[in-house]
């Protein structure tokens, strides 16, 4: 079947079968390797991202549900120059090690920001918590989150 | 290749199911495509209900709750009237998987994949929901729990679809849902636990116990109601009926927890969640904080 969607702004029309995940579509399809291939059976979040502003794990999206749908990646969220608050927070925190979470972390971690949580470390570890990181130990991610919800609230 | 449907309609999605024997309904994808991916299910044909408008969003019409199929657990947990009226229901909804997941995943989907530890039973139970059923000949009507047949198994007919939820929520009734698990986040329940409890007054007037993950169904554990029934709130009688529902239970051991220490944890949680259901129920204990956001933030005991 044929579906259209907008993905990161671009308008995009392809024929999917029903097996296709959203992570299939993007990275092979498109080329947009930035959305990890993790797990493939959404648990550990690395295929974060979001459909019509909420997060999903693209991994266990079906294309075939996407017919008319907004998709954003971690390449949609980047600017032409330079990097998104979340982004440079993550820099400045030491937020990301070897890299392989980032992208789906600061997917989810845009949609937790965005949904208005207070910067509140419960808040941001119950909204992270579908996202795994092996290097981390998370605690440096929270603190580049927190600071993004201070920015964004000051 | 697996076939995918597109139905405006539930008749449209009926007429399909008939017609192509062996067809799936997808709903969130977050069982049917896993179970696709890790060759737990093959089907050449899904039958994607997610046009289906008129099986999502939750309605309050007096005490009558109804919330449809398709709506998804993460509008079940931020739902604030739900939270008001029904405590346990969204309470489960927060703690079923990741955001992700709950974004995606759904009532119906919840409760027809039927995995005896799914978190939405249990509460649902104690609040005596009834499912609406559409069917090619027609819709019925059932009690939730004779909706389960078995682990993974549903005694709907072939060509069947779970279309909503239905279950009174008064004001006079206080309910909770716990759960233990081995990590706090993502991780299936090992004991389910929802308690609801109605009171006139500070006398209970009715009280029932659904348990999770310790049967090959969710069920309702008998007798808590004669119990507990007609007098105001008795720690000893609820320590008996946690210690009734450790003997209705009849859990497997596996990597979460053995048998015994599974009956051990029902013993334990079900006089907790009696207790904050009545607290509830009488209005003397805060639903917890709720927020839009993150759902319901349990203030401490
Ligand atoms: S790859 Fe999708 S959740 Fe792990
Ligand atoms: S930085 Fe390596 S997994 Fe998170």
């Amino acid at each position: 079947m044929r579906i259209e969607l907008m993905v990161n702004g671009d308008p995009v029309s392809r024929l999917v079968e029903g097996s296709e995940s959203l992570l299939d579509l993007l990275r092979n399809d498109l080329g947009l390797v930035g959305t990890k291939w993790g797990c493939l059976t959404g648990d550990c979040g690395a295929c974060t991202v979001l459909v019509n502003s909420e997060p999903v794990v693209s991994c266990l999206k079906a294309c075939a549900q996407l017919d008319g749908s907004t998709v954003t990646t971690i390449e949609g969220l980047t600017p032409t120059h330079g990097l998104s608050d979340l982004q440079q927070a993550f820099v400045d925190h030491f937020a990301t090690q070897c890299g392989f979470c980032t992208p789906g972390m600061i997917m989810a971690a845009e949609a937790l920001v965005n949904s208005g949580v207070p910067a509140d470390e419960a808040a941001i570890r119950e909204g992270l918590s579908g996202n795994l990181c092996r290097c981390t130990g998370y605690n440096k991610i929270v603190d580049a989150v927190m600071s993004v919800i201070e920015q964004r609230n000051a | 290749m697996v076939e995918v449907l597109i139905p405006g309609t539930l008749a449209e999605a009926l007429g399909m199911l008939a017609d192509r024997e062996g067809a799936v309904p997808l709903a969130g994808g977050t069982d049917v495509l896993l179970d696709m991916r890790t060759g737990r299910s093959d089907p050449t044909v899904l039958v994607d209900m997610s046009r289906l408008d008129g099986l999502r969003g939750v309605g309050i019409d007096g005490d009558l709750v109804t919330i449809g199929a398709m709506t998804s657990i993460r509008t079940i947990e931020r739902d604030a009237e739900l939270a008001a009226r029904s405590t346990a229901v969204p309470e489960a909804a927060h703690v079923l998987g990741s955001v992700q997941i709950r974004v995606m995943a759904t009532l119906g989907g919840n409760l027809c994949h039927a995995t005896p530890s799914a978190e939405m039973p249990p509460p649902l139970l104690v609040h005596g929901a009834e499912v609406d059923i559409a069917g090619p000949d027609g819709g019925r009507t059932v009690p939730l729990a004779d909706l389960f047949a078995g682990p993974g198994a549903t005694t709907l007919d072939p060509g069947e679809l779970v279309a909503a939820v239905r279950y009174p929520a008064p004001s006079n009734l206080g309910s909770c849902y716990l759960r233990q698990t081995v990590r706090w986040s993502m991780d299936l329940a090992g004991v389910g636990v929802a308690a609801s409890v109605a009171v006139d007054g500070d006398r209970i007037t009715t009280a029932t116990v659904a348990l999770g993950a310790v049967a090959p169904t969710p069920f309702v554990v008998g007798g808590v109601a004669d119990l507990m029934a007609d007098d105001p709130w008795d720690p000893e009688r609820a320590g008996e009926a946690g210690r009734m529902a450790a003997a209705a239970s009849s859990p497997i051991s596996d990597a979460r927890g053995s048998a015994d220490y599974r009956c051990s944890v029902v013993a334990a949680l079900v006089p907790r969640a009696l207790g904050i259901a009545y607290r509830r129920a009488i209005g003397g204990w805060p639903v917890g904080r709720f927020s839009p956001t993150n759902g319901l933030v349990e203030e401490p005991a």
